[in-house]
């Protein structure tokens, strides 16, 4: 696809700015109905959804030329989806998350592109991973943990840990605890160690499609020769690659799992016992890769055509990506089994969460804008009660740990998975 | 057309480098394509309102007044605008800034007792019903929907919708107005202009509520409102609407005092009668000919994949065409949705009962299919929350409304001439044929969505005939300007006049600038008031001397002249 092919969503869009908002039948306050960060940041209208369609149609018609401040517009968005999803109430027929990312494939091609982005991808051409260190240390998370490395030893189920789990030293121990938990459940799992690499979402999502390309085929080509089947993930970023781009770019066909789906089919099978009370207030924030955007993927390849005249559809019928088959039941169903755990919900959950700021690279190019969106969270999460706020993805989770650290706040922040540890 | 370099740098003092820009690709943000929604003009294949000269973010009222005195000691046109649906709120030249009022987004103060909130511009339905909801009160949320702005409509256009009925229009809520004038003062309008508090815009104190709104409003061209008061009215229900469901298909169970339903009549004259019923026994908290706007013919499939998460519009063909959807629309054919909200127990049993009585005296029905749980848990949600007006344009992604009979509903549902047809069965015949050429969407002719009670308590009904297109299609947005001056014809041939499809012709014209001087001046002089717009002539000179706002404040000159 090119910019241009999106032309006709451009003209169609209908200005009614529910872009910026979380769905309006959703909004139980003045403090927590925004829905798209970028906006709620920045403030002209050129940062939301419809100004970006505003914007690319500018540039086709070439009234106007990609400025530095188009370059902020196209890269200050987080890609959450909050407004694809807002879009979607009302218009069954806008892509405008696609249509951002398009944006970005532009930009790069046109060499428009941030130096922290460029940095970032050089380092991965190099290294493989989004932490900006070196590959050899990738596998240093599970020095000490007896698991196999699949590239050596075959084993039922591949646990991929991710380059901020792999890395990120508060975080590591998650990805630790994640192993023990899966091999307690008697799980045959496995891990690529120093051989796994960035699995090229957020590469996507900074619009260099050609390096996510090599990365994925690099990855599933690993897989293939490890004989790995099945994929589990503890980040929302890794789980929307596998899930979602590898099937619809590379045609690839692996089963995955986030490992909250994995860890709530263990508690209901009976396979894993949480019996030791956690006594917590705590609130659940959808990662935006595993809520809104991480429905499954249904391959389609079709066309538009319009029906009774004027309705536009398409042959044959398209999915509908509108954030209402994501994963929000599997991470809650885990967080209720746990004694003493009691869950309460912020006013924007599931696919109206609001972002936690880290997507799209914005914590790389633009971190002012990333821990502002953080902190905003933290104050809803705050707004609840709750002593913790947990999340399913290790990108949300480093936003929330700086965003606390910032504002000297006293909430604590957890993923499911380390919950699940001090419950066994 | 840029503005002088020293007045952009001033500007840029006012609000900060961060609030203001003159890039052109976020100027073509604030460009609106004239084939949408509710411009009701043209629709005009790929023409945009003008590129406007800079846009500004201002983030309080000392700012606002500020920006507005440099641009009248530069003579520079200003257009604010709160949420920026439709053309109304975007530059009529190239040399105007645009003021986009998002930063002014908080609510003032609700006052529990007094009922009444007050907001800054950027203060949308939604929010303000939520907060409102949360003391047992509630807002208007006008007919383009919860996402505009409350401030905007009730200073600066009509302000009708679903709930006029019970709430009234946001012009008779506006109860106190601060107002950055167009030359620059700063003057708060009614009760609050004598330091009283905001109760009253008619007085005591500076009472220029209908000097400041006009006929139908100040159009964002008599300077800027960074303030307003708005009327709440009671909410007997939760404080919060308690919303589940899959998107899009949100849905909420309410109490039993709430209750939503679709009334269906065998005849035109059936339908008007139950209008006068229900106006006469004071009962309905929203009554309004919603999902008519999707058309006779597809409405029943409509509300089915709206309020179902797993179908899309590819599955509206089939569904027109299953017997039990069909069943559906020919129970709805002559309809409209209401809500009824008991401020008690014996409130709610006692409004049932009468709305019971009134269908039994006009051989109307509630209709059963929409009853079915699903779908009446979102019809309720829908109208009380109207959260979904954007469906619009959810056929292609343009949208605009034909004819508009407005007045007593007498005046839609009957005929000119005795055992003649009835109008809106005359303006269903005609659409239908122009269906058959191809450039609209086939909904069956009558696409006519209105208000039951277009004014507090009743009175006056208003349909605007939905007309549906491609705006990214050339055939089709040419073909329904086509339709559309075949409308004002017909109007005009039927002694109704044009309709509500050239209603913005007097200011905006075809190449998106503002109407040369001739053609205004006709058009208006030929409306049923045009006095009201000499006067306004002279409140304009009065109060907006550099003339820096544009045509939309209705206008015309003395005769003579």
């Amino acid at each position: 696809m090119a910019l241009k092919d999106f032309k006709a969503d451009m003209e169609r869009c209908s200005q009614c700015s529910y872009c910026k908002w979380v769905p309006l039948d959703h909004v139980k306050s003045w403090r927590f109905a925004k829905g798209c960060p970028s906006i709620a940041y920045s403030n002209f209208l050129s940062y939301s959804a419809r100004g970006r369609y505003a914007v690319a149609l500018s540039l086709l018609k070439g009234q106007s030329t990609i400025t530095d401040k188009v370059v902020d517009i196209v890269y200050k968005c987080t890609t959450c989806g909050s407004c694809d999803v807002a879009d979607k109430i009302c218009r069954y027929n806008l892509e405008p998350l696609e249509m951002i990312r398009e944006m970005r494939f532009h930009l790069v091609e046109k060499g428009k592109v941030l130096p922290e982005h460029t940095r970032l991808i050089e380092h991965i051409r190099k290294e493989g991973n989004m932490m900006l260190e070196p590959a050899a240390r990738r596998g240093d998370w599970a020095k000490g943990l007896d698991v196999k490395i699949v590239t050596r030893e075959p084993a039922g189920v591949l646990f991929h840990a991710g380059c901020r789990a792999s890395y990120d030293k508060d975080l590591q121990e998650t990805a630790r605890s994640a192993v023990a938990i899966l091999k307690k459940a008697g799980v045959d799992i496995g891990i690529m160690g120093a051989d796994e690499t960035c699995c090229g979402g957020r590469v996507y999502d900074m619009g260099y499609k050609d390096d996510f390309k090599k990365l994925a085929e690099q990855t599933v080509a690993v897989w293939k020769k490890a004989g790995v089947k099945t994929v589990v993930t503890a980040c929302a970023d890794g789980y929307y690659a596998f899930s979602r781009l590898y099937p619809k770019l590379l045609g690839a066909e692996i089963e995955v799992f986030h490992i909250t789906q994995y860890l709530d089919r263990l508690i209901k099978e009976g396979k894993l016992k949480l019996r030791k009370r956690v006594p917590l207030r705590v609130t659940y924030h959808d990662p935006c890769h595993l809520g809104r955007q991480g429905e499954p993927y249904v391959p389609w390849d079709g066309k538009e055509i319009k029906v009774k005249n004027q309705i536009v559809v398409y042959e044959p019928r398209r999915p509908r990506y509108n954030g209402a088959w994501g994963v929000y039941d599997p991470p809650r169903d885990v967080l209720k089994s746990i004694p003493g755990i009691e869950l309460v919900e912020m006013e924007r959950i599931r696919e109206y969460a609001w972002c936690c700021g880290a997507g799209g690279a914005c914590r790389e190019a633009y971190p002012e804008f990333s821990g502002w969106t953080a902190a905003e969270r933290i104050e809803e999460a705050r707004a609840t009660g709750a002593e913790a706020i947990v999340s399913a993805c290790p990108w949300c989770e480093r936003n929330f740990i700086d965003a606390v650290s910032a504002t000297g706040d006293k909430l604590k922040v957890y993923d499911v998975i380390d919950l699940v540890k001090q419950a066994i | 057309m840029a503005i002088p370099k020293e007045a952009y740098q001033a500007l840029e003092d006012i609000v900060g480098e961060a609030n203001i820009s003159n890039d052109p690709a976020v100027l073509d943000c604030y460009r609106y394509p004239l084939t949408h929604t509710a411009i009701h003009l043209g629709p005009y294949y790929r023409v945009y309102t003008p590129r406007g000269a800079a846009v500004l973010l201002p983030g309080s009222t000392e700012e606002v007044q500020a920006i507005v005195r440099l641009c009248n000691k530069y003579k520079i046109r200003f257009k604010p605008s709160s949420t920026f649906w439709s053309a109304w709120g975007f530059p009529l030249e190239d040399d105007t800034i645009q003021l986009d009022m998002r930063r002014m987004d908080k609510i003032i103060e609700i006052d529990e007792k007094n009922m009444y909130a007050v907001v800054e511009p950027h203060v949308i339905g939604a929010i303000l019903q939520a907060e409102a909801m949360k003391l047992g009160l509630n807002t208007h949320i006008h007919g383009p929907g919860s996402s505009c702005s409350c401030l905007a409509s009730a200073t600066s256009l009509g302000g009708l919708g679903p709930d006029t009925l019970y709430m009234g229009h946001h012009s008779e809520n506006l109860i106190g107005a601060e107002w950055v004038m167009a030359d620059g003062d700063v003057l708060k309008v009614g009760a609050a202009g004598s330091g009283l508090g905001w109760f009253c815009c008619d007085g005591p104190g500076p009472s220029l509520k209908g000097l400041v709104r006009g006929m139908i409003g100040a159009n964002g061209s008599m300077g800027v409102f960074t303030k307003a008061a708005i009327k709440l009215y009671p909410w007997p229900g939760p404080a919060t609407l308690p919303v589940t469901g899959k998107p899009p298909a949100y849905k909420a169970v309410l109490p039993d005092n709430i209750r939503a339903y679709t009334l269906g009549f065998p005849s035109w004259k059936a339908w008007a009668d139950s209008c006068y019923l229900l106006w006469d026994n004071m009962i309905g908290y929203v009554a309004h000919r919603q999902f008519n706007m999707f058309g006779r013919d597809l409405k029943g499939a409509m509300v089915k994949i709206l309020s179902d998460p797993t179908r899309t519009l590819y599955d509206i063909v089939e569904l027109a065409e299953d017997p039990e959807t069909r069943k559906l629309n020919d129970a709805m054919m002559r309809d409209y949705q209401i809500v009824l909200a008991g401020m008690t127990p014996a409130d709610i049993d006692w409004q049932d009962k009468a709305l019971d009585v009134i269908l039994k005296q006009t051989g109307g029905w509630k209709v059963q299919g929409m009853m079915q749980p699903d779908l009446y848990d979102w019809s309720l949600l829908y109208m009380i929350r109207l959260g979904h007006k954007n469906l619009n344009l959810v056929y292609g992604g343009g949208y605009d409304g034909a004819f508009g009979l407005g007045g007593t509903p007498d005046f839609g549902t009957s005929a000119a001439e005795e055992g003649g047809i009835p109008r809106v069965e005359e303006v269903t015949a005609f659409k239908r044929e122009w269906e058959k050429k191809g450039n609209i969407v086939a909904s069956g002719g009558d696409g006519m969505m209105g208000g039951i009670g277009g004014m507090g308590g009743g009175g006056h009904g208003l349909w605007e005939n939905f007309t549906h297109f491609d705006p990214h299609d050339k055939a089709s947005t040419e073909g329904t300007l086509e339709f559309f001056n075949a409308c004002s014809q017909f109007g005009i041939e039927k002694g109704w006049g044009p309709g509500m499809e050239k209603m913005n012709d007097y200011a905006r014209w075809t190449d998106g600038y503002t109407t040369p001087k001739d053609i205004h001046d006709r058009i208006l002089s030929a409306a049923a008031q045009p006095e009201a717009f000499r006067y306004q002539r002279k409140i304009k000179e009065t109060f907006n001397p550099n003339d820096l706002g544009d045509a939309y404040y209705r206008t015309l000159d003395d005769p003579g002249k």
